[in-house]
């Protein structure tokens, strides 16, 4: 089981006027059963980048393995449905992709389209909603009478119903109120916890970095720029800047007291830590 | 997906692109006459030629011409395959056991070809060398006679930008959504033909869904800003006929003139 990518470009639309390299000279290894983040400003090539992961685009140079296939330059990967089945890709905006009469019919298509039987996929689909969180009363319902939070979630449980080994989330969180957010990034950190999934997460809310993945992968202008785990992407913030990208409020906290004189430990990375070396600085004066 | 090049804007910076889009709408309708006045292959090598040269003074590549080709392929096929058992005139060029290949059957399948061909050249130079809204813009000046006899020729001009505006962004809302299924383990090349008809349901149900409510968006945002449907508008572009405009015309209606004289002599 392994993630790897050796000197990966990509270039959309070669020889013509609408050439653009997004992706250039990529070598990375994400490390299996952790939560990683892609973060990046807008065009860096994060949406590019995950979607070789399941053969959906190839590489123009270079070559990518995934646990046992490898996908390389203009040849289809043998047998890239088990690819897809393992890699389970969320789009942006997920939520566009239902087609289905009933939510619990559009969650078990992708299990039938992996052969498994209508009853069995069923039963599949109706797991993945419970675990998405929606009403099972709702189970029935047709996808357009929901909010766009749930169909982003019965979208996701389209996903989690192939029983995929790895996940990969484009965006999840865009776009949902921040409580939906919150609990969206709970269920991923649950999926990895209690299943082991490896889950790669192309986000732009530092709070979520910060709060439930382990490392942490940069992209500017299609190159990884850094590749690390996230206590030491939040040491230097010089890259946050470099990709646009504002620090979370404890890390900007944090900076502004170092700027006045008070200094805290790099470990300190959540609201209770922080409150507690407060206290401990203020008993000791 | 990628390569549908039909109907296309290519920005690059050429003579014809900076042609006034009446002229170039009008250079179409000349040149796709010419084509149907029948003059033999004398005539279509003319009408070749002089595409030859607007061609190149474009700059679009023949690569890019033939992609948009290339989709009309399958039909041709068909179409000769429809001639050759059909048409019995001129000579007999083959025997195949009690199958006679005739000479008209071939001619008349190379004329249909050089035709579309023709055809299609002219009008990828039209759409690839103009933007969608000038276009509309010189569709709607063209059609300005008719709003004396109060046919709504700017809600038409309208409807037309509007449609040439989204083929691009349903074009890649139908890529973004084959992506997503095919990452939910569609295959749309194999398969069984209730898989295939399944297939295309999951591309056809999101795209109209996304359409409508684009439509509704839209709708909205042009009536924020002031839209009404029927009300006086002015322009802010003004568009311009110059001396290479009228080089233009006087050479494409030269042309058709020729070929009709070729004709009638
Ligand atoms: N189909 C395409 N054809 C040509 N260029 C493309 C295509 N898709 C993306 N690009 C270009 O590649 C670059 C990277 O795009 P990508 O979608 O990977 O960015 P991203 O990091 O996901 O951005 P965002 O945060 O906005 O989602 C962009 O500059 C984009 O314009
Ligand atoms: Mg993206």
């Amino acid at each position: 089981m392994s993630i790897h990518f050796e000197k990966v470009d990509h270039i959309y639309s070669p020889n013509s006027v609408f050439e653009f390299q997004a992706l250039e000279d990529v070598s990375l290894d994400i490390n299996i059963g952790k939560i990683t983040a892609i973060i990046g400003a807008t065009g860096s090539g994060k949406t590019t980048l995950v979607q070789h992961l399941n053969g959906l685009l190839l590489p123009s140079k270079g070559f990518l393995t995934v646990n046992d296939f490898t996908i390389k330059a203009d040849e289809k990967p043998k047998n890239i449905k088990e690819l897809r089945k393992q890699v389970g890709l969320v789009f942006q905006f997920a939520e566009y992709q239902l087609f289905e009469e009933t939510l619990i019919k559009d969650v078990a298509f992708g299990p039938k389209n992996f052969g498994v039987e209508e009853k069995e996929a069923e039963m599949i689909a109706t797991r993945a909603l419970i675990t998405v969180g929606i009403d099972p009363k709702d189970f029935v319902k047709s996808p357009l009478e929901l909010s766009g939070g749930q169909k982003r979630r019965v979208a996701i449980a389209g996903i989690l119903a192939m029983s995929p080994s790895i996940l990969v989330l484009d965006e999840p969180t865009a776009g949902l109120d921040p409580q939906g957010a919150k609990s969206m990034m709970e269920l991923f950190k649950m999926l990895n916890k209690e299943k082991g999934i490896t889950i790669l997460i192309v986000t732009h809310n530092m709070e979520h970095v910060l709060e439930y993945c382990d490392e942490v992968v940069v992209l500017e202008k299609g190159k990884v720029i850094m590749h690390t785990d996230k206590k030491q992407f939040f040491k230097n913030d010089q890259y946050m800047e470099k990709a646009s990208i504002d620090p979370p409020i404890i890390i900007a906290f944090k900076k502004m007291c170092e700027e006045k004189g008070v200094t805290f430990d790099s470990d300190v990375l959540t609201i209770d830590k922080l409150v507690s070396e407060i206290v401990k600085k203020r008993g000791r004066r | 997906m990628n390569n549908i090049t039909l109907g296309k804007y290519i920005p690059l910076n050429s003579f014809v692109h900076k042609l006034d889009p009446r002229t170039k709408i009008i250079a179409m309708m000349i040149l796709l006459i010419a084509i149907f006045i029948p003059t033999g292959f004398v005539g279509y090598g003319i009408i070749g030629v002089f595409l030859l040269i607007s061609l190149i003074s474009s700059k679009l590549s023949f690569s890019f011409v033939w992609k948009s080709f290339k989709p009309s392929l399958f039909m041709l096929v068909f179409l000769l395959v429809i001639n050759v058992f059909l048409i019995k005139t001129g000579d007999v060029w083959l025997t195949i056991g009690s199958f006679n290949l005739y000479s008209g059957a071939v001619i008349q399948t190379v004329y249909i070809v050089l035709r579309l061909l023709l055809m299609i050249i002219i009008t990828t130079m039209l759409t690839a060398t103009t933007k969608p809204l000038d276009l509309t813009m010189g569709l709607e000046d063209l059609l300005s006679p008719l709003a004396k006899l109060n046919v709504p020729t700017h809600d038409i001009a309208m409807m037309i930008s509007l449609a040439l505006r989204f083929i691009p962004t349903l074009l890649e809302e139908a890529q973004r959504i084959l992506k997503a299924q095919a990452s939910r383990g569609v295959d749309m090349e194999s398969g069984s033909f209730k898989e295939k008809i399944q297939a295309i349901l999951s591309l056809i149900v999101p795209l109209f869904v996304s359409s409508f409510q684009k439509a509704d968006d839209l709708a909205d945002a042009m009536e924020a800003r002031g839209y009404v449907v029927g009300a006086k508008r002015v322009r802010y572009k003004q568009l311009k006929f110059t001396f290479f405009d009228f080089i233009t015309l006087v050479s494409t209606s030269g042309l058709l003139v020729g070929l009709i004289l070729l004709r009638v002599l």
